[in-house]
């Protein structure tokens, strides 16, 4: 039993250690707690803005969303994880090769998790408040609190995360069906009981009053969920053949005016038919931008000078480049080696993608802007919207070619990137702060933007291609 | 007839490891030749210089007259490789990649040359079944018929029969042994050797990055000495 968890932590630390740069990773948990103290160190600040509670709220309601990212990539990202190395094989799903039941094993990944995303995750954040609490003028009492809640919110998090994949498994209409009734539920007990449904997590209640009847409800629900799903969970579910008729063809036909229509085409069919479609990008488009939204509204109350649809067009020129991340998530370069072009061209026909696809982006800034009123500034905000994604995009595809979803995540690359980008941004904020029109301006990142592009298709020809 | 393929000094240095060094070797039209080695030898290394895939740390070849170095593209313009170990992109369907390939290879008729190989390798059913659902088997017929598409004068195959079933692969062993009748060319990798003596009229044997031998498969044969004796001598004399 304990083989298996030594080796299943070894398993996820060689993971991480792959996609992050070796032994860099290491120190993950350390940079975790001195973001945190710093970020605490803004308390004075935040508590101006926003609540106490607000602030316990949405950390809470993070560590649920982290317990569900971690407990779903784990069971359901056998996808993702082959298209990234070819052929993984973990441990998980090794119940059909070696002589351990399904339960076992997922007894095993399930303690795995918790200790293995406690120790990198929950621990360096309290850790990290509990060193800002004295000079912050914090009852040292609120980490150890803290410390118990988190992880109990992590772990609520996790077992829904289980118990959901569980049913996922076994039947996709029925975990429609308890998904559409959580929510009717969440939305009937909020107006007929005027109750915020959100307060109701028994590890946030507990937070603000400690309760051993709070204690006992979490870890309830904790041991229900992951116990119902350790006795019905199914590792090797039958996974229906996809049929389609050619699209292919009708697609590359629709966009025979572009010169890369056939990699517009496969691009536009690889989001579709992954795992969630279309919808995974506009939701991770639209999650941070409304975060962002939120955040830039309460923030430029202390720089009333700036406009929030002008930072905001900024913001979302950077979170727009992220669409070419997807656009190179479906396969790597290795499946066009032996086909008669360059690395370039592959890349070219994913900028003429991304230029379609940039149109959504285009569109939330408008729709922005028409829904809150901010009409004057919205020439300026669409100028500086564009450009900042192109130079964004331009140094993203500088720096890591086709594979931004591994190589951004190397220490080097990462600090060029940002190196690269936050004195642009900080220009544009800066001269938007003199006069919003003078980001009319800044078609001139285009020049910028069209070098670094070109340079970048010689770099990434030359390059040899390596597998990760 | 002419060389198809001319190796003169092949050498890749990755790191402190010589993955292939100083391979000379010259290949004529309308040879089967085989490139024997047991895994980690050279083999996919060497194909991939030679397709242009990777460049080689010294020494040169030309493939059909072009040289790797300078016509990398022009190279897989004209030739079929079939790697050993990339699939099929995963979510375009069997029929859509192979018009995939044909569209980059500019290719006319592509419905008539798919069809005849999802005909030929008896895989019309699966055709609209995305490549990521398809197994290994039906995978491995798909890139086969990817590289065969264009109708070139060469080919560089890897294991190409490995997860085929019997009824299969007799179909693909015919269909390479009258490829090369016709004075086309074969660079067959594989380290099944069983099915490089049936098939190869020349063989090539690398271990730790060197050629430790290349001859023709009629000789072994007169001396009635079995593939499998001579390549394991060879490998534990080497």
């Amino acid at each position: 039993m304990f083989e298996i968890l030594m080796s299943m932590i070894k398993e996820e630390w060689r993971i991480h250690s792959t996609i992050f740069s070796g032994m860099k990773f290491f120190l993950f948990p350390f940079v975790i707690s001195l973001f945190v103290f710093l970020v605490s160190l803004l308390f004075s600040i935040f508590s101006s803005i926003i609540t106490f509670n607000q602030i316990a709220l949405l950390i809470h309601y993070l560590f649920v969303l982290f317990g569900l990212s971690v407990g779903a990539f784990g069971l359901l990202g056998r996808e993702i994880m082959n298209r990234r190395f070819e052929q993984a094989s973990m441990i998980a799903y090794s119940s059909r090769t070696l002589p351990l039941s399904e339960k076992r094993i997922l007894l095993n990944f399930f303690i795995k998790d918790i200790i293995y995303y406690f120790l990198l995750w929950i621990l360096p954040v309290v850790v990290g408040f509990a060193i800002a609490s004295p000079i912050i003028s914090v009852n040292l009492n609120y980490s150890f609190i803290l410390l118990t809640t988190l992880t109990l919110s992590f772990l609520i998090g996790l077992s829904i995360s289980f118990f959901l994949s569980t049913i996922y498994v076994h039947s996709m209409k029925l975990l429609i069906g308890i998904l559409s009734l959580t929510i009717i539920s969440g939305v009937f007990t909020n107006r007929y009981f005027h109750t915020n449904v959100m307060e109701l997590l028994p590890s946030i209640t507990f937070f603000f009053n400690p309760s051993m009847n709070l204690i006992i409800a979490s870890l309830a629900i904790v041991v229900i969920l992951s116990s119902f799903s350790i006795f019905f969970f199914k590792v090797d579910y039958a996974e229906k053949k996809r049929m389609f008729k050619n699209h292919f063809n009708v697609l590359s036909n629709i966009f025979r005016f572009n010169k890369y229509s056939i990699f517009i085409a496969k691009d536009i069919l690889d989001m579709n038919r992954s795992g969630g479609g279309m919808g995974k990008i506009l939701f991770s488009l639209l999650f941070p931008l409304i975060i962002i939204w939120l955040m830039l509204s309460i923030f430029l109350k202390l720089l009333p000078t700036t406009n929030t649809l002008i930072m905001f067009s900024i913001f979302l020129g950077v979170m727009s480049s992220s669409i070419y991340n997807w656009l190179t998530e479906f396969d790597l370069f290795t499946a066009y080696s032996f086909l008669p072009i360059k690395t370039s061209e592959v890349i070219k026909g994913k900028l003429n993608t991304y230029v379609l696809l940039n149109i959504i982006s285009l569109i939330i800034l408008i729709v922005v802007a028409l829904v809150t009123s901010i009409l004057n500034y919205l020439l300026p905000s669409i100028a500086s919207f564009i450009m900042v994604s192109f130079y964004s995009l331009a140094v993203t595809v500088y720096l890591t070619g086709l594979h931004p979803n591994i190589l951004l995540y190397d220490a080097k690359i990462l600090l060029a990137y940002v190196l690269l980008i936050s004195p642009v941004l900080l220009a544009l904020i800066f001269l938007s702060v003199l006069n919003p029109f003078y980001l009319l301006m800044s078609p001139l990142l285009m020049v910028l933007s069209i070098c670094l592009i070109k340079k970048s298709f010689k770099k990434w020809d030359d390059w040899e291609q390596q597998s990760f | 007839m002419k060389n198809a393929i001319e190796i003169k000094g092949l050498t890749k240095i990755f790191g402190e490891l010589k993955a292939v060094d100083n391979v000379t070797l010259s290949i004529k039209e309308g040879e089967l030749f085989g490139f024997l080695g047991p895994n980690g030898s050279g083999k996919t290394t060497t194909v991939k210089m030679l397709t242009g895939q990777i460049k080689p740390t010294k020494g040169n070849a030309t493939i059909l007259g072009k040289d790797i170095l300078r016509s990398p593209i022009e190279i897989r313009e004209i030739v079929g490789i079939m790697p050993e170990q990339e699939n099929p992109p995963s979510f375009l369907t069997a029929e859509e990649y192979l018009h995939f390939v044909a569209k980059i290879r500019k290719l006319d008729n592509i419905k008539e040359k798919s069809d005849y190989w999802f005909e030929f390798l008896d895989f019309e059913n699966q055709k609209n079944v995305l490549c990521k659902d398809l197994s290994r088997g039906t995978r491995q017929k798909l890139m086969f018929a990817q590289t065969f598409l264009h109708n070139p004068k060469l080919v560089f195959i890897d294991e190409p029969l490995i997860n085929l079933d019997p009824i299969i692969q007799k179909k693909v062993k015919d269909y390479l042994q009258n490829f090369v009748k016709s004075g086309r060319t074969i660079f067959f990798c594989t380290h099944v050797l069983e099915i490089a003596e049936e098939i190869c009229t020349n063989i090539g044997i690398i271990y730790n990055g060197k050629l430790i031998f290349k001859g023709p498969m009629k000789d072994l044969k007169r001396r009635g000495q079995h593939l499998e004796d001579f390549f394991l001598k060879l490998v534990k004399e080497a």
